[in-house]
C-alpha cells in the first residue's frame, strides 16, 4: 500500500465524526421551531403518574417486622350474635387472661407489578403476604379466660391480599387514582378459611399534578386500616423542594410522611402509618359466622432507604407500635358490619396492648 | 452463475430493505409529553436520539438555559439539555423493533433500558424498564415534519 493512502486511511474515520460534532456544536436549533405532527389526529397529553424526589416505587420487596416485647391484656370473650352477649362499646371489660409478649412479627412479601404501563393508563397489581407470629409467656386466665394467646401463640396470624392501583390521567394535569384490595386474614394454615371471610378495600381519589415537584388529591376509602372497617375522606399531598433535598408523602390517614433526600442513592422518612386488618380466629367462630380481631396500629416511625446495587434498595425503619385496636367482633353470617367511629354495636372481646418499640428491615426491586 | 447471481441480489435486496426498515426511525419525534422534540440518527449502524427543541428552553428562575441539573454524575450538571443524547446504542433487531438501547429522563436523571417498537410510519412506542421489560413505562413518541 502506497505511503499516502497510510496517511489518509485514519481520517477516512476521523472526519465522519469531526463532521457530526461539528453538527451538533453549529446545529441551527431554531430549524426545529417550525415543526408540526405528521398525523394531526387527536392528540391528547396525559399526566405523569409520579413527581420528582419521591421515595422509590417498589415492585418487589421483602421484608422482616419485629415488635419488642409488651403486656397483652385479654377479655373474656362474648359471642353478640350466637349467644346474644357481647361487652358494651363504653363497657369497662375486665381482664382475664394476660400474657408477656416476647415477639411480635414476622416475614412480608409485596409485589407491585406493571400490567399495563402506558402513558394514558396505569394498571398495576400485586400478591402480598404478611405472618404476625407471637411467642407469649408468662400467661396468667382466670376461668372466664378465652384461651386466645395459646391460640396466637400456636398460630399466629396471615394475611394474604391482592391489590390493583388504576392511575387514569384525564388531561395533563388531572388524573384518578382508584385502589382495590381483597384481604384474607386470620390465624389460617395451608388450607386457608373460607372465602367468605374475603374482606374488601376500595379508595378513589381525583388528583392534580400542579407541576413536577407538586401533587395533590382528594377522594373516598372504604378501608380496614384500623382494624374495623371505615370509610374515611382520602388527602394526597406530595410536594418537593425546589433543590429535592426536602419533602413530603402524605396519603391521609393511611400514611404521612417527611421526607429528607441525602442523595439520589438514600432518603429519610419521617412520619406514621395506620397499620390494620380484620383476622378470623377459626376456633371462636361458630357456625357461618366469623369471630374476627380487628387488629389496628399506628405507627409513628422513621425510616432509612439506601440503594444498595441498581434497582436494589434496602430500608430500615424504627418506631413506636401504638394499639389502636385489638377488639374482636363476631360477624353474622361471615358478613362485614360498619360500627364507625360512633356506633353502638357490641364488642366479643376488649383487648389492649402496652405499646412498645418495632423494628422493620428489607430489601426490594424498585424504579425511581 | 445465473443461480449465485440471484442469490446475491436476494441478499443484497434484504439488506437494503433491512437497513430501510431500520432508518424508517430516523426523523425528528415528538414525546407524549409534548416538552421536547428529539432527533433520532443513524450513527454507524446504531441509533441516538438528541433533544433538539424544548418547549421551556430555559430555567423559569435563572432565566438561563437548562441543562442537565438533575444528573447524578455532577460533572454534567453544565451541559445544556438542548443538544443532549438521551437515546443511545439502539440496534435493529427487525420486525420493527430496536433493541438494547437506553434512555435517560432528564427531569429526575434517571437512565433506563428501554425498547423502541415501530406501531406505524408516523408513531413509535418507547418502553423504558428496569432490568425486565415487564418493570416499565411505555410512552408514544409522534413522529414531526417540517411546516
Amino acid at each position: 500500500m502506497k505511503k499516502s493512502t497510510w496517511i489518509l486511511l485514519p481520517l477516512l474515520f476521523v472526519f465522519p465524526l469531526f463532521s457530526i460534532a461539528q453538527d451538533e456544536d453549529d446545529e441551527d436549533w431554531s430549524m426545529y421551531d417550525d415543526l408540526e405532527l405528521v398525523d394531526e389526529g387527536d392528540i391528547k397529553r396525559y399526566a405523569k403518574p409520579t413527581i420528582v424526589g419521591l421515595s422509590p416505587t417498589r415492585f418487589l420487596s421483602v421484608s422482616f417486622d419485629m415488635q419488642t416485647p409488651y403486656t397483652m391484656n385479654l377479655s373474656a370473650a362474648r359471642f353478640p350474635v350466637s349467644q346474644g352477649t357481647g361487652w358494651g362499646v363504653d363497657e369497662a371489660a375486665p381482664i382475664s387472661e394476660s400474657g408477656r409478649v416476647n415477639f411480635t412479627g414476622g416475614m412480608r412479601f409485596n409485589s407491585n407489578i406493571p400490567i399495563i404501563s402506558k402513558s394514558n393508563l396505569v394498571w398495576q397489581s400485586g400478591l402480598n403476604y404478611m405472618r404476625v407470629g407471637y411467642n407469649i409467656t408468662d400467661i396468667e386466665a382466670d376461668g372466664n379466660a378465652s384461651g386466645l394467646t395459646s391460640i396466637l401463640n400456636e398460630n399466629g396470624l396471615n394475611n394474604l391480599n391482592w391489590t390493583n392501583t388504576f392511575f387514569v390521567p384525564i388531561s395533563e394535569e388531572n388524573f384518578f387514582i382508584f385502589q382495590g384490595s381483597l384481604d384474607m386474614s386470620g390465624d389460617f394454615g395451608f388450607s386457608l378459611q373460607p372465602f367468605n371471610t374475603i374482606r374488601w378495600s376500595l379508595a378513589a381519589v381525583y388528583a392534580k399534578r400542579v407541576s413536577e415537584r407538586k401533587r395533590w388529591g382528594l377522594g373516598l376509602a372504604r378501608t380496614y386500616r384500623v382494624g374495623n372497617l371505615n370509610y374515611v375522606p382520602v388527602v394526597m399531598y406530595d410536594v418537593t423542594s425546589a433543590d429535592r433535598k426536602w419533602g413530603t408523602e402524605i396519603l391521609f390517614p393511611a400514611r404521612a410522611h417527611g421526607r429528607y433526600n441525602f442523595s439520589k442513592d438514600a432518603l429519610l422518612l419521617f412520619g406514621y402509618e395506620l397499620e390494620g386488618q380484620s383476622y378470623r380466629i377459626n376456633d371462636f367462630s361458630a357456625g357461618n359466622n366469623s369471630y374476627e380481631i380487628r387488629r389496628g396500629e399506628l405507627r409513628p416511625r422513621i425510616e432509612l432507604q439506601r440503594k444498595i446495587s441498581g434497582p436494589f434498595w434496602a430500608h430500615f425503619q424504627a418506631g413506636y407500635r401504638m394499639d389502636w385496636t385489638f377488639n374482636a367482633d363476631e360477624l353474622s353470617g361471615s358478613r362485614e358490619f360498619f360500627r364507625g367511629f360512633f356506633g353502638t354495636q357490641d364488642y366479643g372481646m376488649v383487648n389492649n396492648l402496652t405499646n412498645t418499640v418495632y423494628f422493620n428491615i428489607g430489601i426490594s426491586f424498585v424504579t425511581l | 452463475m445465473r443461480k449465485l447471481l440471484l442469490t446475491l441480489g436476494f441478499c443484497l435486496t434484504a439488506i437494503f430493505v433491512f437497513a430501510q426498515d431500520a432508518d424508517g426511525i430516523v426523523g425528528v419525534w415528538e414525546p407524549g409529553h409534548g416538552k421536547a422534540r428529539v432527533k433520532i440518527d443513524n450513527i454507524d449502524g446504531k441509533y441516538y436520539g438528541r433533544i433538539v427543541w424544548l418547549k421551556e428552553p430555559n430555567d423559569p428562575e435563572t432565566g438561563e438555559a437548562k441543562t442537565d441539573v438533575n444528573n447524578p454524575d455532577k460533572s454534567m450538571a453544565n451541559v445544556p439539555l438542548r443538544g443532549y443524547r438521551i437515546l443511545k446504542d439502539f440496534e435493529y433487531k427487525g420486525n420493527g423493533e430496536w433493541a438494547e438501547g437506553t434512555i435517560y429522563d432528564p427531569e429526575t436523571g434517571n437512565t433506563y433500558s428501554s425498547v423502541i417498537t415501530w406501531k406505524d410510519e408516523n408513531t413509535l412506542d418507547i418502553r423504558g424498564y428496569v432490568g425486565v421489560k415487564t418493570f416499565g413505562r411505555s410512552d408514544t413518541w409522534r413522529r414531526l415534519k417540517v411546516r
